[in-house]
C-alpha cells in the first residue's frame, strides 16, 4: 500500500564551504527579499575553534526544520500556518497578518516578515519544484552536495539510507520538535 | 547553537518592519522591471513565451551550464544543467545571482558620450549611429596621428565574444593587445609549459594526497576542483593546506601551515631534497621520461628541511614528513598548481618548482595525477586581417622573457604607455576589462588614461574603467545574446555556447554588433573582414560535426567521453625541446635564466609594516559583481584582516576605520580583528573602493587593493606580483 510521503532534508556540513550557493538558489527561486535577514535558508561561519596557528572553523547551513510538532502552527491567530502534503509547513500569505507571533515561537529562527508580501514567509523545500518533479533549489544547486532531500516514508530513497547508516541528529530534540532535518556526524 | 544564532539579528527588527521598507530591495525580477518601467528605462515589462533555455554560465571563468527559466519573458530563475559534466551540475552563489545582472537598475542601457572631465561622471545620452561614428572617427585620427599600434585594445576572457574584439584589434592593425594572464595566471602557464611542454589539469577528483600553495579553491571556485576537492577516492583523500591566511580552504585541509608569504619555493625545494636524498622518486619515470635529475640532485642540496624551516616557518619535521607522504601516495598524489598565481616576483621559479616536484614522483598523465588538457576540435571562424607597412611591434616587446603575443603583459605595458617609449599609445579600446580595479596602481592606471587622446568602453555597468571613458557602449548579457561555441580543455573536454534567453534589454547590443558597426566605419578593407554573422560563425564551428549543435541545443553542453583518458602522452615526444620532461630547462639558461629554480627570500618586512594580501572569494568574480544586488547582500563591503594579537599590541579595535597606506596610495575601510592571519600580512578582498558612482549598491563601501599594490611583476612571465607590497595602517 502507497504511504503518504514524509520530506526532509539531510545535510553532511563537512562538505559546506559557505559559498552561499543556497541562499542565492533560495532568493531568486522564491523571491525573497535581499537583506541577508530575510531569508529563507542561511549557512552560518561558527566561530573559530582554538587560536592562532592552531585553528578549525565549521560552517552551518540551515532553514526551516519542517516540525512534526511546530510551535509556529499552534500560535497563530488566524490559522495561517499550516501542515501540507508531505509535512510541510506552509504559510498563507493571504490570510496572515503579518502578527510575527510564530517568529517568536520558532525555536530554530527559520521565519522572517516578507515586507513585499506583507506576510510571514519560510522555506517551503520548495513546494512549487516538488510539484513539478523537481527538488529544492538549494539542494539542487550545491556544489558540494551537502544537502539530499527525499521521502522518509520510502525506505529506499536516499534520505532513509543515509540516515540508516550514518549517525545523525537533529537541533534541539529536547524540545520535541521533531524536526525533519537531520544532520550527519 | 549557532546554527540558528540569526535570532537576536532577526528578533531586533520585530515590530519595526516598516522602518526597513526604505532599504528592502525587492527580490522579484518583476518587480525590477516594474520599477524600471516606471523610471522610463523599459516602456513596459516584456511579455514572452515561457521556455527553459540551455546556456552557459558568464558570471566568471568557469562557464558552467545553466538552465534558464524564462515565464513570461522574463527570466524567473538560473539553475544547473545536470548535464554539464565539468562543473558536477551545480550552480554556484554568483551562478544564481547571473538574473541580478540582467535585470540589475545599474546596467547600461544606451550609448553614452562623455561631456564633463574625465571620471566627473557627466555623460549625455548618444544614440547608437553618433557614438560608432565618433569611435571609429577617433580611432583613425590616434592611427594617423600616430600608427595603428597606438590604438591599446584591454579585453576580458569568457564572453566568448572576444574573440571578434581581439579581431577587431587584428584588422584595425593594432599588435597592442592586453588581457588578463598577467594578471592572473601566466606564470604558472610559462613556469608549466617550461617543464611539460603543456599546462596540465591536476586530477584533483582521483587524488590521494593534495597539497596546495594559497589555492583557495572554497572560495576562489575552480570547476570541477573545488566540488573535487572534498570528494576524494574512497575517503583515503588527504589536503595539506599552505597560506599566510586560515581560509574556508583552510577550514577544509587536514592540515593547515599559515606558511610565511612568498616563501612556498623554499617548502617545495626541501620537499624534492627530501624526496631525492631519500630515493623516493619515481626512477623510471625520471629515468624514461624526464631531463637534467642529474643536475637537480646537486642543485637541492643544500635546500635541507630544516633550512626550509628558518624560510618558511614550517617545521622541518612536518617538511619532512609531507614529503615523504606524498611520495608514498604517488602517483595519485599531487602538488596542486593553482590558478592565480600572481604572488610574487618570482612567480614562475616557484612554479617551475611544483612542476619538478610532481614530476619526479611520477604522476604524470595518470589517474590522481597531473593530466594534460584534452580538447574537443571545432571549427575556426577565420579571416585575413589586412596588412599593414607601418605598425611597429608589440609596445611591450622584450619587455619579459616570454611574453605572450596575445595576452600582453600589463605592468610593463602600462609603463610603456606612460613613458610613451618607444611609442606613444593614444587610443584606448575597452572590451569588459577592468582596468582600473584589476592592474595594480590604480593611480598609475589612471594616469595612463589621462594621457589617453581617447578612451571607449564596452561593458554592462559602469565600471570603474567605463567610468573614465570618453565613450561608453551597453553590451547585452550573457543571458540576451547568441553566442558562439567555445571548447573548454580539460581532464573532460566540453564544447558549450550561449544562446538568448530574452531579447536584449534597452539599446544593448551583443558585441558582434558592436564589432561589425566599427568595422563598417573603419574602411572597407576592415569591413570586408566582417562580413558575416553569428549563425554563420557557428556553422563554421560544428562543420561536419552536426552532433555538436544537436547536443548543445537538447542538453545544453556537447562531450564525447565521461571517464577520462589516461596515458595519451606516456611514451610520446612533449612539446618541450628535448620532447622529453625538463627538470632542468636549457631553455631558460640560454636566456640567462635560473634553468633550475633557485629561492630567492621575499623582501624583509620593515618596521610597523604588513605585507598586503589579497584574494578571492565566492562571492564576487574580480572587479565585476560587486555591485550586483544579490551578491552585494550577502559581503556589502570588505575589511581589513589583522591578526589579533597584532591589534591588542597595537591597541586597534574590531570594526574601527583604518587606512592602509603603501608607496602608491592610500584607502580607508573597515579593521577585522582575527585570528586568521600571520601577524606580518594585511588581507583584504578585492573587488570593492570602486571609483564610478554609476555602481550605485558598492559605491562609497570598502577600499581598493589595486589602489595600493605597487608595480611589482615578474620579469619570466610578465605576470603582476600582488603580494610584493608594504603598507602601514592607522586609524582613520
Amino acid at each position: 500500500m502507497k504511504k503518504d510521503k514524509r520530506y526532509a532534508i539531510v545535510l553532511d556540513t563537512r562538505r559546506c564551504i559557505d559559498c552561499k550557493a543556497c541562499t542565492v538558489a533560495c532568493k531568486t527561486e522564491n523571491n525573497v527579499p535581499l537583506p541577508e535577514d530575510t531569508c529563507r535558508n542561511w549557512v552560518t561561519e561558527e566561530p573559530l575553534r582554538g587560536s592562532y596557528p592552531n585553528l578549525g572553523q565549521s560552517f552551518a547551513p540551515s532553514q526551516c526544520n519542517q516540525c512534526e510538532n511546530p510551535p509556529c502552527n499552534s500560535v497563530c491567530p488566524t490559522s495561517a500556518t499550516g501542515i501540507t502534503e508531505g509535512g510541510i509547513v506552509t504559510v498563507n500569505p493571504d490570510k496572515c497578518i503579518g502578527c510575527k507571533y510564530c517568529m517568536l515561537a520558532c525555536p530554530y529562527d527559520a521565519r522572517y516578515y516578507n515586507e513585499e508580501t506583507g506576510a510571514i514567509d519560510k522555506c517551503t523545500f520548495c513546494i512549487q519544484r516538488l510539484a513539478v518533479g523537481r527538488i529544492p533549489a538549494c539542494v539542487e544547486t550545491c556544489p558540494t552536495k551537502v544537502r539530499t532531500f527525499g521521502d522518509l516514508n520510502d525506505p529506499c530513497s536516499e534520505v532513509s539510507i543515509l540516515l540508516a547508516k550514518n549517525r545523525h541528529r537533529v537541533l534541539k530534540p529536547e524540545l520535541g520538535t521533531k524536526p525533519f532535518l537531520f544532520y550527519l556526524i | 547553537m549557532s546554527l540558528i544564532n540569526k535570532k537576536l539579528s532577526r528578533r531586533r527588527f520585530l515590530g519595526m518592519s516598516s522602518c526597513t521598507l526604505a532599504t528592502a530591495v525587492v527580490g522579484s525580477q518583476v518587480k525590477v522591471l516594474h520599477a524600471l518601467a516606471k523610471n522610463g528605462d523599459v516602456t513596459t515589462p516584456q511579455r514572452g513565451k515561457d521556455d527553459d533555455v540551455f546556456t552557459s554560465c558568464g558570471m566568471c571563468v568557469n562557464k558552467c551550464g545553466v538552465i534558464a527559466r524564462v515565464r513570461n519573458g522574463v527570466i524567473e530563475k538560473l539553475d544547473p544543467n545536470p548535464n554539464f559534466i565539468k562543473s558536477r551540475a551545480m550552480l554556484c552563489a554568483r551562478g544564481n545571482a547571473g538574473v541580478g545582472v540582467v535585470y540589475d537598475p545599474d546596467r547600461l542601457k544606451y550609448p553614452l558620450i562623455r561631456t564633463g572631465k574625465r571620471g566627473e561622471g557627466k555623460f549625455r545620452r548618444a544614440g547608437w549611429k553618433e557614438a560608432l561614428d565618433l569611435v571609429a572617427k577617433k580611432m583613425n585620427e590616434v592611427a594617423e596621428k600616430y600608427t595603428r599600434a597606438g590604438v591599446m585594445f584591454a579585453s576580458t576572457e569568457g564572453t566568448y565574444q572576444d574573440h571578434f574584439f581581439m579581431q577587431l584589434a587584428e584588422c584595425f592593425g593594432s599588435p597592442n593587445n592586453v588581457r588578463h594572464p598577467t594578471l592572473c595566471l601566466s606564470s604558472n602557464i610559462q613556469g608549466f609549459m617550461a617543464t611539460f611542454g603543456t599546462n596540465p589539469t591536476p586530477d584533483v577528483l582521483n587524488a590521494d594526497y593534495i597539497i596546495m600553495s594559497g589555492a583557495n579553491r572554497s572560495e576562489a571556485l575552480i570547476t570541477p576542483d573545488s566540488i573535487d576537492m572534498l570528494k576524494g577516492d574512497g575517503g583515503r583523500r588527504k589536503l595539506i593546506y599552505l597560506d599566510p591566511r586560515f581560509t574556508k580552504t583552510a577550514a577544509k585541509a587536514d592540515q593547515w601551515y599559515p606558511i610565511k608569504a612568498g616563501t612556498d619555493l623554499a617548502f617545495v625545494l626541501a620537499m624534492i631534497n627530501v624526496i631525492v636524498n631519500e630515493g623516493l622518486y619515481n626512477r623510471t619515470f625520471v629515468k624514461e621520461n624526464c631531463v637534467g635529475f642529474d643536475k637537480l640532485v646537486p642543485h637541492v642540496r643544500s635546500y635541507t628541511p630544516e633550512w626550509a624551516e628558518r624560510e618558511c616557518e614550517i617545521p622541518a619535521a612536518d617538511i619532512r614528513r609531507i614529503a615523504r607522504e606524498f611520495a608514498l601516495a604517488a602517483p595519485k598524489a599531487i602538488y596542486y598548481h593553482g590558478r592565480r598565481s600572481s604572488f610574487m616576483a618570482n612567480d614562475t621559479q616557484l612554479r617551475r618548482g611544483i612542476a619538478i616536484l610532481n614530476a619526479i614522483i611520477g604522476n604524470w598523465d595518470v589517474k590522481g595525477g597531473m593530466v594534460p588538457n584534452s580538447r574537443i576540435k571545432i571549427g575556426r571562424h577565420d579571416y585575413l586581417a589586412p596588412w599593414y607597412d607601418d605598425v611597429p611591434d608589440r609596445l611591450d616587446a622584450g619587455s619579459v622573457a616570454y611574453l605572450s603575443e596575445n595576452d600582453g603583459a600589463w605592468v610593463p605595458f602600462r609603463d610603456r604607455v606612460l613613458a610613451g617609449k618607444p611609442y606613444p599609445v593614444k587610443g584606448m579600446m575597452v572590451y569588459k576589462q577592468n582596468v582600473l580595479a584589476s592592474v595594480p596602481d590604480r593611480a598609475r592606471s589612471l594616469k595612463m588614461m589621462d594621457q589617453m587622446d581617447f578612451i571607449c568602453t564596452i561593458d554592462i555597468t559602469m565600471s570603474d574603467t567605463a567610468w573614465y571613458s570618453d565613450v561608453v557602449l551597453p553590451e547585452a548579457t550573457y543571458l540576451e545574446r547568441q553566442d558562439p561555441l567555445e571548447s573548454i580543455g580539460g581532464i573532460l573536454p566540453v564544447v558549450v555556447w550561449r544562446q538568448p534567453c530574452i531579447k536584449a534589454m534597452f539599446e544593448s547590443k551583443p558585441n558582434i554588433w558592436i564589432m561589425k558597426e566599427i568595422a563598417k566605419r573603419l574602411g572597407n578593407e576592415v569591413a570586408e573582414q566582417f562580413q558575416f554573422t553569428i549563425e554563420e560563425v557557428i556553422q563554421t564551428q560544428v562543420k561536419g560535426q552536426p552532433q555538436i549543435l544537436k547536443a548543445l541545443q537538447t542538453q545544453g553542453v556537447y562531450y564525447e567521453k565521461t571517464d577520462p583518458t589516461y596515458g595519451r602522452t606516456l611514451g610520446k615526444r612533449l612539446r618541450t625541446k628535448s620532447g622529453k620532461v625538463e627538470i632542468y630547462s636549457e631553455k631558460y639558461a640560454k636566456k640567462g635564466l635560473d634553468p633550475l629554480p633557485v629561492y630567492e627570500a621575499p623582501k624583509t618586512t620593515p618596521a610597523g609594516k604588513y605585507r598586503l594580501l589579497v584574494g578571492r572569494h565566492a562571492f564576487f568574480t574580480h572587479g565585476t559583481t560587486s555591485n550586483n544586488p544579490y551578491l552585494n547582500a550577502i559581503m556589502p563591503e570588505n575589511t581589513l584582516w589583522l591578526n589579533t594579537e597584532e591589534a591588542r599590541r597595537r591597541g586597534l579595535q574590531n570594526g574601527m576605520r583604518v587606512t592602509v597606506r603603501s608607496e602608491v596610495g592610500a584607502q580607508t575601510l573597515k579593521l577585522e580583528v582575527t585570528d586568521k592571519i600571520r601577524p606580518d600580512c594585511v588581507y583584504m578582498a578585492h573587488g570593492f573602493g570602486v571609483l564610478s558612482k554609476g555602481l550605485r549598491t558598492v559605491y562609497g563601501k570598502g577600499g581598493c587593493d589595486a589602489a595600493l599594490i605597487g608595480s611589482s611583476y615578474d620579469k619570466i612571465s610578465g605576470n603582476a606580483a600582488l603580494h610584493e607590497t608594504f603598507v602601514q595602517i592607522e586609524r582613520a
